[in-house]
């Protein structure tokens, strides 16, 4: 019963799965579900495994062992072909070609994915309004802004119609506007057709309109569920708490060994009870310039099961590239 | 926004099915290559450089020479005996030149646009190939366009088998080219590593001097010493520019039969090279 719901046209379902990059487990006995007409968010820090996971159900990377890899039910490692024609990919990387015009680019997708003339040139008309990229039509891809590649990326993977989208990190670089354009854009998609997005991020505060949410971390799936779901399980309130000084810090640290530090020079400490906030005060109120008390969020969720803030891993030297590029850097213009 | 249904269901046989997928993927090599103006250019200023100076500069010198007990009995000029090196020069520098555009793929992301699509391995390649053999074709034929100033007389019969000779030839080049690619996977290694192939095997394909058929093997080694003619002879262009030669001003230093069974050979090959390399992850 439940087997026919997940390998359903539109789902996933994998068994057992490893990958092991030297002797870095990139991926350990990974199991997952994904229903049909979800949108699943693949949620952890850069390293995590993600993209691993992403690239093998996409079919382009092996996995070392796995006893079921199911996609749009297609045996993934078997009938990859097969597989491949349910799926359409958004890789982490451009992979675009910026010397074609952005319909050439459309129209090389169209014939590799056999989809006829006629189809094909409604859908890029539809496809492209849908990415507001219409009257870029002719133009070179080289000439769009990393927002607008993005977008026509998002168009391109649409063009054969496919059961499943995946979107590798479709946010990473962009700024704040183009960031809530792709998720408006993917919600009216969920709402038009028929069709499973599956979607990894490091930015928690994207996935809080998903249906299933899955947390991964060095490989291993810590948790899944709903947003509400996750929080109610594992999250808890915390106190987010600025120190005066580094004396003030250790203070802090020593009368609660379970302070961790968030971002900047803030340290997180989770709130068990009620009493335990009036404690605090009382206890290291002076030690504090200023303070935040959290309701359960899903950061909290990812700091429990993770034991550290989403936001401390290292940023990818990509992304690290483009910071400095925002705020000017030199070597950027 | 409307739904459009599901694309239809899909025509059997591998090769007319994935015709389409493999049009796609050579058209757009071409629709590249007829973008990029370096690469013209250099197609065109190539041939003119080695039919007008190097051709017409050494034409005097070419015939009548004796070395001894031996006269060169080559009956043509020097411009239209170099005439069909030239066209091969130019299209081994495209072919292999045109490998480049595997690189920037890699480089730039779009081979995996490429790899998660349904289209096999084997159908990727072979439209690439096609791809890049198409555009080494064609500067072959601005080399043709040449053939006036070369005093090369043409009939149309032999421009259409010349320019399927070509085409053979490409396309085992192009093949070589990818396969070079796919080990030197740097766009500056490939620039030394292409160079280093192209021209000695242009040299040494009896391009620019002759191995007369005429001369005993005792002969020869009078002219030339025995490594060299060694190397001409193992070197599979020398009977793809003798066939070529053979097309255009009806001179033979071989077995008329040797080119097309080697370009044959060369194109299967290095294809099969080519895609063992390519099925690796």
């Amino acid at each position: 019963m439940t087997k026919e719901q997940s390998t359903d046209a539109g789902g996933i379902r994998v068994r057992g799965l490893s990958k092991q990059y030297g002797r870095v487990k990139a991926l350990d006995n990974v199991d997952l579900d994904v229903r049909a007409g979800d949108v699943f968010a693949l949620l952890g820090p850069n390293g995590a495994g993600k993209t691993t996971l992403l690239h093998i159900l996409c079919t382009i990377l092996r996995p070392d062992r796995a006893d079921e890899v199911t996609v749009a039910g297609h045996d993934a490692i078997r009938h990859s072909l097969r597989a491949r024609e349910a799926i359409g990919v958004v890789f982490q990387e451009p992979s675009l070609d910026d010397r074609l015009t952005l319909r050439e680019n459309l129209e090389f997708h169209g014939m590799v994915y056999e989809v006829p003339r006629s189809l094909r040139r409604r859908r890029m008309d539809e496809l492209l309004e849908l990415v507001d990229l219409v009257e870029r039509r002719d133009d070179l891809v080289r000439k769009l802004s990393s927002g607008m590649k993005r977008r026509l990326e998002i168009a391109r993977a649409l063009l054969h119609d496919p059961r499943i989208l995946f979107l590798d990190e479709p946010t990473v670089g962009l700024d704040a506007q183009s960031r809530e354009r792709i998720w408006r854009y993917l919600e009216e998609l969920r709402a038009s057709r028929d069709l499973t997005i599956v979607v990894t991020t490091h930015y928690i505060d994207e996935v809080k309109g998903c249906d299933q949410v899955c947390i991964i971390d060095h490989g291993r799936i810590l948790a899944e569920g709903t947003p509400d779901d996750l929080r109610g399980r594992f999250g808890t309130e915390t106190v987010r708490v600025t120190p005066t000084d580094i004396a003030a810090a250790e203070a802090i640290r020593e009368t609660y060994p379970t302070a961790t530090s968030g971002r900047g020079d803030t340290l997180l400490i989770p709130i068990t009870d009620a009493a335990m906030k009036a404690e605090f005060l009382r206890r290291c109120g002076i030690h504090v310039r200023d303070l935040a008390f959290e309701t359960p969020s899903l950061e909290s969720v990812f700091l429990s099961l993770t034991g550290h803030d989403i936001r401390d891993s290292e940023a990818d030297a990509r992304d690290v590239t483009l910071a400095f590029g925002r705020q000017g850097g030199e070597l950027t213009r | 926004m409307t739904y459009i249904g599901a694309t239809p269901v899909r025509r059997r046989i591998p090769v007319v099915r994935y015709m389409p997928g493999i049009g796609a993927i050579w058209l757009r090599e071409v629709k590249r290559a007829l973008r990029d103006r370096g690469q013209l250019i250099g197609g065109f200023s190539r041939p003119l450089l080695w039919v007008l100076i190097m051709g017409i500069g050494l034409n005097p010198y070419f015939r009548g020479e004796v070395y001894g007990e031996v006269r060169f009995v080559v009956p043509y000029t020097y411009v239209q005996f170099i005439f069909p090196a030239i066209i091969m020069l130019n299209i081994m520098y495209t072919s292999v030149q045109s490998a480049v555009s595997m690189i920037w793929d890699r480089e730039f992301g779009f081979l995996r646009e490429v790899l998660v699509s349904p289209l096999p391995r084997w159908a990727v390649l072979l439209g690439k190939i096609l791809g890049g053999a198409t555009i080494a074709t064609g500067h072959g034929c601005l080399v043709i366009l040449l053939a006036r100033f070369a005093n090369v007389p043409l009939s149309p019969g032999d421009v259409v088998v010349g320019i399927a000779f070509m085409f053979l030839a490409a396309f085992g080049l192009t093949a070589l080219g990818i396969v070079i690619a796919n080990r030197v996977r740097t766009f500056q290694g490939f620039g030394v590593f292409a160079n280093a192939v192209i021209l000695p095997l242009y040299f040494t394909s009896s391009s620019v001097f002759p191995l007369d058929p005429a001369l005993t093997r005792a002969q020869t080694a009078v002219l030339y010493p025995e490594w060299l003619v060694l190397l001409v002879r193992a070197n599979p262009l020398t009977y793809a520019v003798d066939s070529l030669r053979g097309i255009f001003i009806d001179f033979n230093q071989f077995d008329p039969s040797l080119g097309p069974l080697v370009a044959f050979c060369m194109a299967g090959g290095f294809f099969l090279v080519a895609l063992w390399d390519f099925r690796k992850p």
